[in-house]
């Protein structure tokens, strides 16, 4: 056999001819030798091949009306040719049998008209007996070639077409996140391809599990035998059915949806007459479509595995750098709490009465310290869970200034800490708990990184819709690089360390970023900014709501109760 | 007489310090690791011959029992007395220690507290006693201020304050119960009606009002006291 791996390689077998005629060679190809199959219905152009015969009857009435009107005039060997040439132009429109039958009846007719002796069947010549024969054998090889051609045609498109319909079943279910919507992708496809409506069985993971309804997902209403079937398919993982080599005589067709090897996440079924079998090439086309999904379920199982995976080692991560940032922190407060505590245990009676003090003063220092960080962390253990619930209700800011003023104070009854807030200020919708833990944690902080006698202001103020809460000191500041890095829990330390207060590499990653987090909480945001003569200014910036009104009853009331 | 204590708690070591601290103060203090623990106590020491006949003078009472609801000892004790209450609390209790505050706790702690705190309002609790069956305060002084709530007049260094009727209530039901914190729900309710329990912002604009009129500075407060979350104090009385 000649190769002719393809369209390409069959039009060489054709060169002369233009394009329109090649199209015509493949238009007839399709009407004539390849048996008709489900899927070529659809899409087999018919425009060209409407008139296979009468364009054959034309070749050949035309043939023989030159050999005939001519035969005076040219020679025994042109005639042969002009035959020759007919037959091979039939062959483009007429099945190969018809094409092989009237290029035998031509030769015949050639020997009864115009070899000599005329009119009859026998010879004279035994070159014009080499003639005949050679007419004979060169147009059945021309129309054999010619039959060749057009088959290979034939399969060269329905490749391209399965291969277009595998593209276009990539692209759909690249396109569709929901698994129900990819199956009715396939659905669509198998559809074309069978004729029939398939009924599907999808799974989220190989593992069949026929009770749990979340796993698997049935589509096309599959009846409960159809399911058994389904589910055998599944945990088989082959196909059966008509043209399957096993269980032929069923009036389905089962096919897996194969994700990897011996690992199916789910199977198709499509009803096939077992008397009509299926094509193989059909059957593989449709065995790729129903793998196709079964790699793309396996695909996003694997990234399932992945992202859990990752997300499991980044938690992980996360929790653990936090317990260690934590557990530093804590160490500080309770290695000072235990020296004090156990000085005063074993040499209590050898300290003079002031050094005793100041131990005792030194541990509830360090406890309250403790107590903070406590606070903070569960504070950001809350915030960071998901759906976490704020206790939203209207609070007045001069209120929650006044407070986290008032606890610092208590705190820290040395310095001079300044409040002022613009008066007339509308009533914010806050967590007022959360909101006074950031607050006290933001001048907590302004006040161990500058130094006594520098006051720690607080200013509350309108600007635009928001209102802004500043916590102002007058440290070293916060070097640029710093500036963003400081809301990060993990971060810590140097970032201040040119303040002379010892305090200042202690734990302020977690309080700043429970500040943040409690900022976020509240639809705002906390930003740090430099002062322009030094220090830094910590400032929430809360979106301002409407309040709702309220109704002043002093008029309405008569006399007042007490 | 002796004053006596229930501290409730479960915790041994913290139950012991603040033991031997009251103890060291002149009280008798009576402790309980749990709910049954206290209600036999309280059945076993019986009434006594004071006013009202509580078995205890004071009760403390820490959230978070292995054996149940501090709000039914605090139920059970409301009963028959008027014996003061103040809840100890963890932070993450906040919403129960508001919750018995709203059913008749006097007042509460968040742990760590010093004892120092303990026992300032513990002190403050004792004053209190009786007072929801007669008014016991009716003159408060506090700085310039004072307020005479018989006569409904407030003067601030000397001079007149005028109060609105709501202002006046609001400050007289805080007044009541000075040095002890008072829910957003109590004030609403005493003041406003119960059908205005939930309307928080009415409560911040007038004790704006009342700041505006009785603080140097609104936004640091020294009379009126806020605890977020939880409700309003004000300062003790020094008169």
């Amino acid at each position: 056999m000649i190769p002719l791996p393809g369209i390409d390689a069959s039009a060489d077998f054709w060169p002369a001819k233009a394009a329109r005629a090649w199209r015509a060679v493949r238009q007839a190809a399709m009407s004539g030798t390849v048996a008709p199959m489900t899927d070529d219905d659809a899409i087999t152009p018919r425009r060209m091949a409407k008139w296979p015969w009468a364009w054959a009857c034309a070749v050949w009435g035309v043939a023989w009306l030159l050999m005939l009107g001519l035969d005076r005039h040219i020679g025994l060997a042109q005639a042969a040719i002009t035959l020759v040439l007919a037959s091979a132009l039939a062959a483009i429109w007429l099945p190969v049998l018809a094409s092989l039958a009237t290029t035998t009846l031509a030769v015949a007719a050639f020997d009864w008209f115009l070899v000599p002796p005329k009119h009859a069947f026998s010879v004279e010549m035994s070159e014009d007996m080499l003639l005949l024969a050679e007419i004979l054998i060169l147009s059945w090889v021309v129309t054999a070639l010619l039959a060749r051609g057009r088959v290979l045609a034939t399969r060269a498109r329905r490749s391209a077409r399965h291969a277009d319909q595998l593209r276009h079943l990539g692209d759909a279910l690249r396109d569709c996140e929901d698994p129900l919507a990819r199956g009715e992708a396939l659905c669509a496809s198998l559809r074309n391809l069978l004729g029939e409506p398939p009924k599907l069985l999808l799974l989220r993971n190989e593992t069949p599990a026929p009770a749990d309804d979340q796993a698997s997902t049935a589509l096309g209403e599959p009846s409960a035998d159809d399911l058994v079937g389904l589910w055998h398919c599944v945990r088989l993982c082959r196909q059966f059915g008509p043209g399957t080599g096993h269980e032929q005589e069923l009036p389905a067709l089962y096919l897996p949806l194969r994700g990897a090897e011996d690992e199916a996440f789910g199977a198709a079924m499509i009803a096939v007459s077992p008397a009509e079998g299926v094509d193989e090439e059909v059957l593989a086309q449709a065995q790729a479509l129903c793998d196709q999904m079964g790699q793309l379920l396996h695909r996003a199982r694997t990234q399932r595995q992945a992202e859990s995976a990752h997300a499991r080692a980044q938690g992980q991560a996360v929790r653990n750098a936090l317990l260690a940032a934590i557990s530093h922190d804590y160490r500080t407060p309770l290695a000072a709490i235990m020296g004090a505590a156990s000085s005063l245990r074993d040499q209590g009676s050898k300290l003079a009465p002031e050094q005793r003090e100041r131990l005792a003063q030194s541990i509830v220092a360090e406890t309250r310290q403790l107590s903070r960080l406590t606070d903070n962390t569960l504070q950001l253990v809350r915030l960071d869970a998901p759906g976490v619930q704020l206790h939203l209700d209207w609070e007045s800011p001069d209120e929650l200034a006044g407070v986290a003023i008032d606890r610092a104070r208590k705190h820290d009854p040395e310095r001079r800490i300044k409040v002022w807030a613009e008066p007339g200020l509308p009533l914010v919708r806050c967590d007022a708990v959360l909101f006074s833990q950031m607050l006290e944690n933001l001048i907590d902080n302004a006040l161990k990184y500058s130094d006594p006698p520098a006051p720690v202001e607080l200013t509350v103020r309108r600007h635009g819709q928001h209102i802004v809460f500043a916590v102002r000191d007058s440290g070293p500041g916060i070097e640029p690089q710093w500036r963003e890095k400081i809301f990060d829990v993990f971060q810590r330390g140097d970032w201040r360390s040119a303040s002379s207060n010892s305090a200042a590499q202690r734990g302020a990653g977690v309080g700043l970023a429970v500040c943040r987090s409690i900022a976020l909480a509240h639809g705002g945001d906390l930003k740090l900014r430099p002062r322009s003569h030094g220090g830094s200014s910590f400032e929430f910036w809360l979106p301002e709501a409407e309040a709702p009104r309220v109704e002043d009853r002093d008029q309405a009331m008569d006399g007042a109760r007490t | 007489m002796t004053l006596r204590v229930l501290l409730v708690e479960d915790d041994r070591e913290l139950c012991r310090t603040l033991k031997d601290a009251m103890s060291a103060e002149g009280y008798e203090v009576f402790t309980a690791a749990s709910l049954s623990e206290s209600f036999a106590l309280l059945t076993g020491l019986g009434a006594r011959p004071t006013p009202g006949g509580a078995p205890v003078d004071m009760v403390l009472l820490d959230l978070g029992l292995p054996d149940g609801d501090g709000e039914q000892l605090l139920a059970a004790l409301r009963q028959k007395h008027t014996v003061p209450l103040i809840v100890i609390s963890a932070r993450e209790s906040d919403g129960q220690k508001v919750r018995l505050l709203d059913a008749g706790a006097d007042d509460y702690l968040v742990k760590p507290f010093s004892i120092r705190e303990l026992l300032a309002r513990m002190r403050v609790g004792l004053r209190h006693r009786g007072t929801s069956v007669a008014p016991a305060v009716t003159r408060y002084a506090v700085g310039t201020l004072s307020i005479d709530l018989g006569t409904r007049e407030v003067t601030l260094a000397g001079t007149q304050v005028h109060l609105t009727p709501t202002e006046f209530n609001l400050l007289a039901r805080l007044v009541r119960s000075a040095g002890q914190v008072v829910t957003h729900r109590q004030l609403l309710m005493d003041v406003w009606g119960a059908e205005f329990t939930e309307h928080t912002h009415y409560l911040r604009l007038y004790m704006a009002q009342l700041r505006g009129k009785l603080e140097d500075n609104p936004a640091d407060p020294r009379l009126l006291m806020n605890e977020p979350g939880v409700g309003y104090r004000i300062v003790e009385s020094q008169g």
